[in-house]
């Protein structure tokens, strides 16, 4: 079902799903704001349920990360804090005066000060000037102006591929030419597509699994079946034999719910809630895409850990598709 | 100076669609007293079907017109079937929900035939790289075709409403219908045009918007209806004079207030105006207000 990133529609799209008894496990929306509207509902309904994709801390520890998670709820999506701890590092050690541009949702707000804390954290003189954003802004020029006139010497986005490229746009047209980072989320299809040529030199962090090379031979197959079923879709890319990194990020999470919920009810050798959430919490080293090696324990419900991501820069093949290739730090 | 004219030039760019937008709202309040409350997924509608087209291959310039011919006929629809059995009801209810239920329709059904990602628009009015340099500040060439196509559309449109037949029977119709048809003016025809024209002018909108923004997507064109009738507001409902005015002073002021400010205000600061002008001057700067006799 399709929400369009939309709360309302995903609050109605899950009580659909809830109200079908037959379907045993559920992969929870994408998006922060999607999943923050959905999530009381799954926790009170009690069925196992994954999170491929929404990075607000809340989503799966509602209480803090020092309370127990929600206990139905596991995540395979990237957090904010994995995210902003390896961006805030990159950029602390590099720049001085950096400016951070983040939508106005859940995701951007903590994405945002989350970076922040790092930054300072890893150079306590660096200067972070925060600009926010609504999703689907048509026009970026006060908050590019901004970082302009504070002569930031770097920016980070924390948003969404469309409104990066709107980002990106108004930066060119205001002939601002510091190095430019986004988040997982922000360097996507929609940023390569609308932002073109000018994504050129983006820098993101991403899940690895597509940046080693040679892949490994669990994330070979899982490369060879998706081209097999969905040949190269803009997900996966034009060249066939190197897709695209961020698939890792939106379709490698995604895959990895469906893992991790399979496993677990194999391993339960049933379907009822509570066998299955016990098996889930007991998973350890399982294999995954976006994140190799899946454990999870009744405390810990984010499998991803930081050292699942690595650095990428959007370059152009000879062929002129634009790809994130793999950043020696 | 270089930080405060980089944002005036974007608000008045920003705020000539605002203006194009509320000049659409424009039209059909004058024949109806009716406001497309769809117009935002009129403007999606076009902005879409000229990004697949040109995608399919065909010339910016043929995607833009059948972008442009869709949502004409669009109009023609929305009036047959959303406004002209809700005003047989008394109120305004009907036609309220009836045309943000037809927005409401149209993107859905985009989104079922196209998807709701967002999809890249093409760069029909220069590139982003094309700038002039006016006084030492570099201005986009974008932005001022922007500026300079909507002020001209509005422009003619006013010339069209003022000094033609047609413009005249709009008029007419606009001040007394049953009148106009007792005249023997073909008011259904020149009810239907003015949302033909309403729809045109949203889609021109839309497709200027895109060019800024680079993608469009489903969702496309919600804040911007917003924006054009917080503009129709400021200027006075039905003035042409007052939805251009209006919507620059919106634009100006939002990018005014993101600047200095802060950017979060940016949006925020517009829905205050709208506040502030309904208290202070319902009527609008350039409206007349409104006399019933008994």
């Amino acid at each position: 079902m399709d929400d369009q990133l939309v709360p309302d529609k995903a609050v109605q799209n899950m009580r659909r799903i809830l109200d079908n008894k037959e379907i045993v496990a559920i992969i929870a929306p994408a998006g922060s704001g999607p999943s923050l509207a959905t999530m009381d509902m799954l926790e009170a309904d009690g069925r196992p349920t994954c999170n491929p994709l929404a990075q607000s801390p809340s989503v799966i520890y509602p209480k803090g990360k020092e309370q127990p998670p929600r206990k139905n709820v596991v995540s395979m999506a990237i957090t904010n804090e994995s995210e902003a701890n390896r961006l805030g590092q990159i950029l602390g050690k590099q720049y001085k005066n950096i400016g951070v541009i983040h939508e106005s949702t859940a995701y951007g707000v903590t994405g945002a000060e989350l970076v922040k804390k790092s930054i300072t954290a890893t150079n306590a003189s660096a200067k972070v000037q925060i600009e926010s954003y609504n999703q689907r802004s048509q026009d970026m020029t006060s908050q590019v102006a901004r970082l302009q006139r504070s002569q930031v010497d770097a920016i980070l986005v924390v948003g969404l591929g469309a409104d990066f490229a709107v980002i990106r746009k108004n930066m060119s047209r205001a002939n601002v030419k510091v190095p430019l980072f986004g988040s997982t989320g922000a360097v996507t299809s929609p940023y390569l597509e609308g932002a073109g040529d000018l994504a050129i030199g983006t820098r993101s962090v991403s899940p690895d699994a597509f940046g080693k090379r040679p892949l490994s031979a669990y994330a070979q197959n899982f490369v060879d079946q998706y081209r097999a079923a969905y040949g190269t879709d803009r997900w996966y890319g034009s060249d066939a034999a190197n897709p695209q990194i961020s698939m890792a990020a939106v379709v490698g999470n995604a895959y990895d719910c469906a893992v991790v919920l399979l496993d677990a009810i194999r391993r339960a050798g049933s379907t009822e809630p509570a066998a299955v959430i016990a098996a889930l919490n007991q998973t350890k080293g399982l294999a995954g895409i976006a994140v190799p090696s899946i454990t999870l324990t009744a405390e810990l419900h984010e499998a991803f850990k930081p050292e699942d991501l690595g650095l990428f820069e959007i370059n152009k093949s000879a062929t002129g598709a634009l790809y994130l290739k793999p950043v020696v730090e | 100076m270089d930080f405060f004219l980089s944002l005036v030039i974007a608000g008045a760019c920003v705020g000539s669609v605002y203006a194009l937008v509320a000049v659409g709202l424009n039209l059909t309040f004058w024949t109806t007293k009716t406001l497309n409350f769809g117009q935002g997924a009129v403007m999606m509608l076009c902005a879409i079907s000229t990004a697949l087209l040109t995608a399919q291959g065909l010339s910016n310039g043929a995607g833009i017109i059948a972008g442009i011919a869709i949502v004409a006929l669009v109009g023609v629809i929305v009036e047959r079937i959303a406004v002209r059995p809700a005003l047989k009801t008394a109120g305004s209810m009907g036609w309220v929900i009836a045309t943000l239920g037809f927005g409401i329709l149209l993107q859905g059904i985009t989104s079922k035939f196209f998807g709701s990602q967002a999809i890249p628009f093409p760069e029909v009015l220069f590139t982003v790289q094309d700038v002039i340099d006016i006084g030492g500040q570099n201005i986009s060439l974008q932005y001022v075709s922007i500026f300079v196509v909507s002020i001209l559309i509005i422009v003619v449109l006013e010339g069209l409403t003022r000094y033609t037949v047609l413009g005249t029977a709009i008029r007419g119709t606009a001040q007394d219908m049953e009148l106009a048809i007792v005249q023997g003016l073909p008011v259904n025809l020149i009810v239907s045009g003015s949302f033909v024209l309403s729809s045109i002018m949203a889609g021109i909108a839309g497709i200027l918007t895109a060019q800024i923004s680079g993608t469009v997507d489903p969702a496309f064109g919600f804040e911007l209806v917003l924006m054009g009738f917080v503009a129709a507001v400021l200027g006075g409902m039905g003035s042409s004079a007052g939805a251009l005015v209006g919507g620059i002073i919106v634009g100006i002021i939002g990018k005014l207030v993101g600047g200095y400010i802060s950017t979060a205000a940016e949006h925020g600061i517009a829905f205050a105006l709208l506040i502030m002008m309904l208290a202070l001057r319902p009527e609008g700067f350039f409206g007349r207000a409104e006399v019933t006799k008994a």
